[in-house]
């Protein structure tokens, strides 16, 4: 009796089925009848009854078209029923005879002609209003404007341009946040949504452009979401540029409103609209992999003109593979050609990774840290280090190994290349030439330098600042400029790479460079030297950096914010990073940041002095020495001093800025470590320098964040802690 | 018809639900609760009688659809009148909100008396039974 349920099911459907019969759709009635259809198809799978199938799928889909109002409902209702009537048929005839052998191909043309052609005769005059626009993009306009402008007051205006505003501010954050982490759906809903509320809005109030616009982003963000679009810059500019029209749109309202205009600001979005709609195409050519020619041409294997030749002969005939005729042509060995096409193939794969929590990432690497200390402190233990079994011996360092191993992978789980930040830099500069009446190009140089995504973050902010910077004094104006004999439009190079265990990032302009003669009458005006004081170029421009020193002559809308060179310096040193300046003047300049790769590991060397250890950060350290007796000198006015290959450093007693008691007070009984920060060098007087080592830093906590002098601690590898000095602000301490 | 019902707007954007509170009021209903997303709204639903829900579809932390769902599936809540609003008629969108027990659905944008019309005829099927 398997065909019981069917059949009672179809049979309820039936009884139903009156709902259909009246004026308007029984919606509720509708959905019921649905669900049944659903679970009719179900069971008709299920048990192989092909025909049942087809009929309840055909009408299971007509009375969509009959809820969306696409169909006609009186000859639609017709339909249904005879189909009803045929799923009894079919299902009593299976029950009873174990088969349906009646013709159904008749009635299923009937419904394929229903629910297909009446799509056409949409609009209908007298069709209700709300009629579905399942293709239709149109708003009804049958209900008439008069009505719709009775919703339209102008407070209602009025809370609609503050609301979609705030919106769009919101929609440019998770734009940006996209462009950071592309694979996250939450952001494409994020952004979807207030363009999907706007365009709502826009409706009621009868904004037909702002409307029109609204939509199409909304379409194009919902072809994301429905991951027919990657998420990739050219898409992310897009949606940039919409939301800034859309922004100007609403803006513009609001100056009509608040009778600052009185005629909208006519907007050509034709040209939106062509990006958009050729969006696949750009996207496509842009995420091709790179062909075989340009990786050789760009690892310098092959010329330009080599490759052309090469591609010419490639064409034939006879026709051969570009990388033959290379090898052939002399112009490449197969060995350079293989390289290149693993080249290729690894960049075809790249999509071969997976996604994971950076929460999680963070506590790996965290544990990690733990793991390295927890092996330290094993390997210096007593009875460990005073055994003598080989063994134990062996194991214990091949343990060692396998931790730093496995340490330098953890760390770079988080490494990320810089590329996005530098396209959010260009986007800025774009942003900021448009307010400043000023052109640039942006170029970008090693953006595929990897650094650690806590880091990314972090130095964002100043790497923001420093733009601007460019940007509003930097590059000049293009009459400047005219004048000057450069060309109108600036040059920003954004270049990243590794040098030792930093990024540098450097910002350079092609504008007038920093003027000397400016900086230095602006040092005297603030009294920070004398007209006679002569200073290195690396000491004038450091004077940029000090608290409210700015050479710009007019406050702009960008500088005029209020945030000046030394907040970014402060900024660059928090991260343990600092700013060099170059500049020649009438080239330009660059400011160059140096940041660690990590925030996480730092590499040391470890100190002792007393009882107590330190770490000073490996960066700073420029020398060790044991002074000669002769070097010594107390300076009056200057304090203690050494002479450090010809060069008179400030000594810096570390016991006493620590309150410690040391093994010696002779600087010539004891050790100096030459230490650099913020372009000046000190001796710090130390007892002994046990060694360097990678360290997990440790905050130190809320109560001891702002501890003069020291920037963290680390457990050191027996055990005890060591507190990770600061140079920078040590060297201002040792100066009160 | 009773015009005192209390009804219920469930939107995101503020804008929204004052321009169908206007829309309503228009049409003599003046008896009016807000809630900006769905999760607000099941907790107005489970705290007073509400008499009528107007839903937006799309909202953050909880959709008009999954109210709906959340509304229909709670048998302490009475089966309450429930309007979707949906931007167009997307046929997937519709269909899925009638299966999950939807009384009637309204396209973006609507006038006052297309409003009140719905209103009405779902009322009336409601007294009826």
């Amino acid at each position: 009796m398997k065909y019981d349920n069917v059949i009672n099911l179809i049979n309820d459907m039936a009884s139903n089925f009156m709902v259909l019969d009246g004026q308007k759709v029984d919606v509720p009635a509708a959905g019921k009848l649905l669900n049944q259809l659903e679970e009719v198809i179900k069971e008709a799978d299920a048990q192989e009854i092909k025909p049942l199938k087809r009929v309840a799928t055909g009408i299971n889909s007509l009375l969509e078209k009959i809820v969306l109002n696409a169909v006609e409902q009186k000859e639609g209702g017709r339909a249904f029923g005879e189909g009803l009537i045929r799923m009894q048929e079919i299902s009593s005839s299976v029950k009873n005879k174990g088969s349906y052998d009646e013709d159904i191909e008749e009635y299923m043309q009937s419904l394929a002609e229903l629910t297909g052609s009446t799509l056409e005769e949409e609009e209908k005059p007298g069709a209700e209003n709300d009629a579905c626009k399942v293709e239709n993009e149109s708003p009804p306009e049958t209900g008439g404007r008069e009505e719709k402008f009775e919703v339209q007051d102008e407070s209602l205006l009025k809370d609609f341009i503050t609301e979609a505003l705030e919106y769009i501010d919101e929609i440019e954050v998770n734009i940006l946040n996209l462009e950071q982490d592309p694979e996250n759906t939450e952001y494409v809903n994020a952004i979807f949504r207030p363009f999907h509320s706007i365009k709502g809005v826009a409706g009621f109030l009868d904004l037909k452009e702002i409307r029109d616009l609204a939509h199409i982003l909304e379409d194009l963000l919902d072809r994301v979401r429905s991951n027919e679009l990657p998420v990739n810059p050219t898409l992310i500019d897009i949606i940039l540029d919409g939301a800034d029209v859309l922004k100007e749109m609403i803006t513009s309202l609001k100056e009509i409103l608040d009778g600052e205009r009185d005629v909208p600001a006519v907007r050509d979005i034709s040209k939106l609209r062509h990006r958009i709609d050729t969006v696949d195409q750009r996207i496509d050519s842009e995420d091709k992999a790179k062909k075989l020619g340009t990786i050789l041409v760009e690892d310098g294997v092959i010329t330009e003109e080599a490759l052309e030749d090469s591609l010419k002969i490639a064409e034939g005939p006879p026709r051969q593979k570009v990388g033959e005729a290379l090898i052939k042509g002399g112009k490449a060995t197969p060995k350079q050609v293989t390289g290149a096409l693993r080249k290729q193939a690894a960049q075809a794969t790249n999509a071969d990774t997976i996604r994971v929590d950076v929460s999680k990432l963070d506590d790996l690497i965290d544990m990690i840290g733990e793991l390295v200390i927890t092996q330290a402190m094993v390997r210096q233990n007593p009875v460990v280090q005073g055994s003598s079994d080989e063994k134990l011996g062996r194991h214990v360092s091949q343990l060692a190994s396998i931790t730093s191993e496995l340490q330098r992978t953890s760390t770079s789980l988080r490494m990320v290349p810089i590329k996005q930040t530098f396209q959010r830099m260009s986007r800025l500069v774009r942003d900021l030439t448009r307010s400043s009446r000023k052109i640039a190009t942006v170029e970008v140089v090693g953006e595929d330098t990897e650094v650690d995504r806590n880091m990314i973050e972090e130095i964002y902010n100043p790497l923001v600042h420093m733009v601007r910077n460019s940007v509003d004094h930097g590059i000049g104006t293009p009459e400047e400029r005219v004048k000057s004999g450069k060309p109108e439009a600036g040059l920003i190079q954004l270049k990243a790479y590794h040098k030792g265990g930093n990024i540098v990032i450097e910002i350079t302009d092609d504008g007038m460079g920093l003027n000397k003669k400016k900086i230095l009458k602006r040092a005297v005006e603030k009294g920070l030297m004398k007209e006679s004081d002569i200073l290195s170029d690396n000491e004038l421009y450091k004077l940029l950096f000090l608290p409210g020193f700015s050479t710009a002559e007019r406050v702009t809308e960008i500088s005029g914010r209020g945030v000046g060179m030394d907040v970014v310096k402060q900024a660059v040193e928090k991260l343990r990073g600092k700013i060099e300046v170059s500049s020649t003047e009438g080239k330009g300049s660059t400011f160059a940041t140096f940041f660690p790769l990590t925030m996480a590991i730092i590499d040391g060397m470890i100190v002792r002095v007393g009882k107590e250890k330190y770490i000073i950060p490996a960066t700073a350290i420029r020398q060790l020495l044991r002074p000669l007796r002769e070097s010594y000198s107390n300076v009056v006015g200057k304090g203690e001093m050494l002479n450090v290959m010809n060069k008179l450093l400030p000594l810096v007693r570390l016991h006493e800025v620590f309150d410690v008691k040391p093994d010696s007070e002779n600087p010539w009984d004891a050790l100096v470590v030459v230490v650099e920060a913020e372009n000046r060098s000190k001796c710090l007087l130390v007892d002994e320098v046990i060694g360097k080592e990678e360290v997990v830093i440790k905050g130190l906590g809320a109560g001891l964040r702002n501890i003069e002098g020291v920037s963290g601690g680390a457990i050191a590898g027996d055990g005890n802690i060591a507190l990770i000095l600061d140079p920078g602000s040590l060297f201002a301490l040792s100066e009160t | 018809m009773d015009k005192n019902i209390k009804i219920l707007i469930v939107d995101d954007f503020g804008t929204m639900r004052k321009v169908i509170r206007n829309l309503l009021k228009q049409g003599g209903y003046t008896n009016i609760v807000e809630a900006e997303d769905g999760v607000v709204a099941f907790k107005e639903l489970k705290s007073q009688k509400i008499d009528f829900v107007i839903s937006d579809w799309n909202m953050p932390n909880m959709t008009g659809y999954e109210l709906l769902k959340a509304v229909r599936a709670d048998g302490d809540l009475p089966r309450v009148p429930f309007l979707m609003v949906t931007a167009e008629a997307l046929q997937d969108n519709v269909v899925q909100a009638v299966k999950a027990g939807v009384d009637d659905y309204i396209v973006k944008p609507f006038t006052a008396e297309v409003l009140a019309g719905k209103i009405k005829r779902i009322i009336e099927k409601y007294d009826a039974q």
